[in-house]
């Protein structure tokens, strides 16, 4: 293992980065990591490394981005009209920054922005790495800032606040100002309840004792009243339908301490003015925490998705033979019509479903179909809307408008999963539905009971109330939210983001789980994996030294392969070269004419490729391997086969689930045979080959109807409608979309071996939850005959509460060291 | 006695005081970067401006 000079992270030695800076032999963890240093280093703020102290691992992808199109922020940018005349006219724009991983990465943002001619401000959130620049467009433009952002190895990305994040944001808000007011209140209240008390012990002055209980009462009211709002209303509404939730159990237990202790207030007894406080103040602070969590999580997934714009590029005029040249307008989306020709250059994905009219290209369409294969495309030949085209420009016939792509009738599926995916209670809901009306009928019966004995009626509703206040666990609200913070954060340090806190009690109670093979199990990258010599005189690493330098020019996701494996030898000069989409390469090196690609294209060119030799490589196809042909002067030189790789850690993590009892299950919407031999591979026990989207969804249904609790863990559009139909969806963080739309839980760092970890850190947090509940419970149930018996007194039920609150606390910090000891 | 009705009165206003200062500070968006104070008090500005001082108003 390395260090990185950089952020300190230790990685394995092969995925180095280095670097001599000033004569210092220097190794980073990634060209992000290098790119700063070397920055920091010619700034002349080398100081910063000495007086940084953070043992940050919680890295993420730091490749030097590529800047996105300025065109995409401009709806953002906003004009400041110039304060005094003679000054210039300001812009300013809030953008997010991607691939922030500490505090030093905004530092360094924020100075690379002010240090840019032109901009007047640039500040940074550490929080949610929003920046907000000012700048004048006089000397400056948009592009060359975000430019800055992306050489340093950052992705800057236009950010609409979405309305569900708007409301989300608010709700946070909302909480913290009934919070903070609920705080500050029961503080003042604790002053004045801790004088009470030492005035029980010590005694007080009768008058001075009533002023403080008065105080007590006006300090209360607010928070039963203002902070308590929400939990009233909801419980007002759940009371129509008989529905018992803990806002009910609050309500009733605040409510009720509170009338008590007005009615002690006035007959001299004991006043409950704390227990009704604090209860509010508690639940409130738990629902805080999970607003803020519930809000940070979605924002961190809605900024790793992919920037599609999402506009087309319709052809105006002319005929649509001639792609080169043709007029073309921008054009959003819906506008486009059946039967538009719509133009697709290299790099761009394509709009629409259609028929190609005329050009050539590849496309990748692995996110559709998960096959990580370039499909060649000519005129006649059905695009796929959201595939991306690799190389050539392509004009295609649109089929229909975009509310009737493949693409959109998958998000129809994703939509209707969603809708008849039954909402799972949490545990502590499901305690506090039959808690609440049995502390009611406990409450009844000992009404009734005294009543029965002929005690005064006053008496004996003071005494069924006592039954209520004592009973109502508050600390049973923190139980559950405080467990899922402290889980959450340990898993976000570990790369997974949780989207809400049922993640961890479903994951605890999985049964199996369901893999998509490209992309999750495989990298969806391929790789060089074996070279068939057929030219005897020749050898594997001279024939892959000839192929890679022709490769160099193509981009071809199996020639990128072959250029990876050719890494370290130097290339050969190439003339002449040409590609052929769909087919393969071509070039002159020392004066023979070579041939790269597919076997048709080898025998178009004169080389012949013997049915022995054909039969050989058929076999590999069978596992999945692309062949790729190598030739030139009438010969086959030799044959390089090419697959997905799988991923390192794949093996090991499934045998990890494995040992935790979970069955493993792998499905693809590739062959049988290449499933079966990548499930062999990674030790899964079940492969499902040839499987539609549909299908994968069905699949999964399938198991769960069985009584089966699955996980789906995947990347790809196609994974969609599974995931959400499974228990649990996990995403992979370079994944589509709406992959991560419909997950439940991110793995933000493509590790396979964080899946594990997930079930086991879900595991321990459900069970200190289960623990949290049970002692948030048993302290007040334990109290209850002291008050069915009527002698129950302030410092028990403050006892119970302070006791139960301060074990819920602590247990759940086990949650940290339990996540230090599985990892 | 009469010390004790003081320093309720003491404590009330002061707490009142603290609570509106609480309210301006939310909606001020002070809780907004959490993070970011603790690193910022550390960033002095102590190196060369290559920018010309900006004009403050």
């Amino acid at each position: 293992m390395s260090e990185c000079s950089h952020c300190l992270l230790h990685f394995p030695e092969r995925e180095a980065v280095h670097d001599e800076i000033d004569g210092k032999e220097l190794a980073f963890c990634c060209n992000g990591c290098r790119g700063i240093y070397r920055l920091i280093h010619t700034e002349g703020l080398d100081r910063f490394y000495d007086k940084r102290s953070w043992d940050d691992s919680a890295a993420g992808p730091t490749l030097p981005a590529a800047t996105p199109e300025a065109s995409l922020f401009e709806a953002l940018i906003r004009e400041i009209p110039a304060h005094e005349p003679g000054e210039p006219p300001l812009n300013e724009i809030e953008i997010y920054v991607g691939n922030i991983r500490c505090a030093s990465c905004i530092w360094l943002n924020e100075k690379i922005l002010s240090r840019t001619e032109g901009v007047v401000a640039a500040r940074l959130n550490y929080a949610t790495h929003m920046a907000r620049i000012k700048w004048q467009p006089a000397k400056v433009e948009l592009a060359t800032l975000l430019e800055r952002i992306s050489s340093i190895g950052y992705l800057p990305k236009p950010y609409t606040e979405s309305e569900r994040h708007r409301a989300q944001s608010a709700e946070a808000k909302d909480l913290l100002i009934r919070f903070g007011t609920a705080a500050f209140l029961t503080s003042n209240l604790m002053i004045y309840t801790t004088a009470l008390y030492a005035g029980y012990f010590q005694g007080v002055d009768a008058g001075m004792r009533h002023a403080m209980e008065i105080i007590s009462l006006f300090l209360t009211l607010p928070v039963l009243v203002y902070s308590g709002y929400p939990f009233l209303r909801n419980t007002l509404i759940g009371l129509r339908s008989l529905h018992f939730t803990m806002d009910s159990l609050i309500t009733v237990g605040a409510w009720s301490a509170f009338i008590y202790s007005v009615y002690s207030l006035f007959t001299g007894g004991g006043v409950y003015f704390d227990t009704s406080a604090m209860i509010v103040t508690l639940i409130l602070l738990g629902r805080y925490i999970e607003a803020t969590a519930k809000g940070k999580a979605s924002m961190a997934i809605q900024m790793l998705t992919e920037l599609v714009p999402k506009e087309a590029r319709r052809l105006t005029s002319g005929s649509a033979e001639a792609v080169e040249g043709a007029e073309t307008e921008q054009v959003a989306l819906p506008l486009v019509k059946k039967g538009d020709l719509l133009l697709v250059k290299p790099g761009e994905r394509i709009p629409l479903d259609g028929t190609v009219v005329s050009g050539q290209s590849e496309v990748d369409e692995s996110v559709i179909t998960g096959e990580s294969r370039a499909v060649a495309k000519n005129p006649g030949s059905l695009v796929i809307g959201g595939s991306m085209n690799m190389f050539g420009s392509v004009v295609f016939e649109a089929a229909g408008t975009d509310k009737e792509t493949l693409l959109s009738r998958i998000i129809q599926s994703v939509l209707e999963a969603q809708a008849s995916k039954p909402r799972i209670q949490n545990m502590a809901d499901r305690i506090v539905a039959w808690f609440v009306p049995g502390m009611i009928l406990l409450a009844l019966s000992t009404l009734a009971f005294y009543l029965f004995r002929g005690v005064p009626l006053e008496t004996a509703l003071m005494t069924a109330i006592s039954v209520v206040v004592i009973a109502c666990p508050c600390s049973l609200g923190l139980a559950t939210p405080l467990a899922v913070l402290i889980s959450s954060t340990v898993a976000s340090s570990h790369g997974i983001l949780l989207k809400n806190g049922e993640v961890i009690e479903n994951v605890a109670k999985l049964t199996g789980l369901v893999f998509d093979k490209t992309g999750t199990v495989t990298t969806g990258k391929p790789v060089l994996k074996e070279t068939l010599v057929i030219d005897d005189t020749l050898s594997a690493e001279e024939l892959l030294k000839v192929a890679a330098s022709l490769e160099k020019f193509s981009e071809h996701s199996a020639g990128h392969a072959i250029m990876e494996a050719a890494k370290g030898l130097h290339p050969y000069p190439v003339s002449g070269f040409h590609a052929v989409p769909g087919k393969g390469i071509e070039g002159t090196l020392k004066e023979r004419s070579i041939v790269v690609g597919k076997a048709s294209f080898l025998e178009e060119r004169g080389i012949r490729v013997a049915e022995e030799i054909r039969r050989k490589v058929a076999a590999f196809e069978e596992e999945g391997h692309t062949p790729v042909y190598l030739g030139w002067q009438e010969r086959l030189r030799g044959v390089f086969l090419v697959a997905d790789s799988v991923r390192e850690d794949a093996a090991q993590a499934i045998a990890a689930l494995k040992k935790l009892g979970l069955k493993t299950a792998i499905v693809s919407g590739d062959t049988v045979t290449t499933t079966r031999a990548i499930a062999a591979l990674v030790g899964v026990d079940e492969p499902v080959g040839g499987a539609l989207p549909h299908e994968k969804r069905e699949l999964v249904a399938q198991m769960q109807k069985r009584g089966e609790r699955i996980m789906m863990i995947g990347d790809g559009i196609n994974d969609a409608p599974a995931l959400t139909e499974a228990l649990v969806g996990v995403g992979m963080g370079r994944g589509t979309e709406i992959a991560m739309e419909s997950a439940d839980a991110i793995l933000v760092r493509n590790r396979l071996e964080a899946v594990p970890f997930l079930v086991r850190l879900s595991k321990s947090t459900f069970s200190i939850i289960k623990q949290n509940i049970f002692w948030a419970l048993v302290y007040n149930v334990a109290a209850i005959p002291l008050a069915i018996s009527g002698v129950l007194h302030p410092i028990v039920a403050a006892g119970a509460m302070s006791v139960s609150s301060l074990f819920v606390v602590f247990n759940s910090l086990r949650i940290k060291k339990c996540g230090h000891s599985i990892s | 006695m009469w010390t004790l009705y003081l320093l309720m009165g003491i404590t009330i206003t002061t707490g009142t005081c603290a609570y509106l200062f609480f309210l301006w500070s939310v909606k001020r968006g002070q809780y907004e970067d959490p993070e970011g104070p603790k690193y910022r008090m550390l960033d002095d500005d102590d190196e060369i401006k290559k920018t010309p001082p900006k004009k403050r108003h």
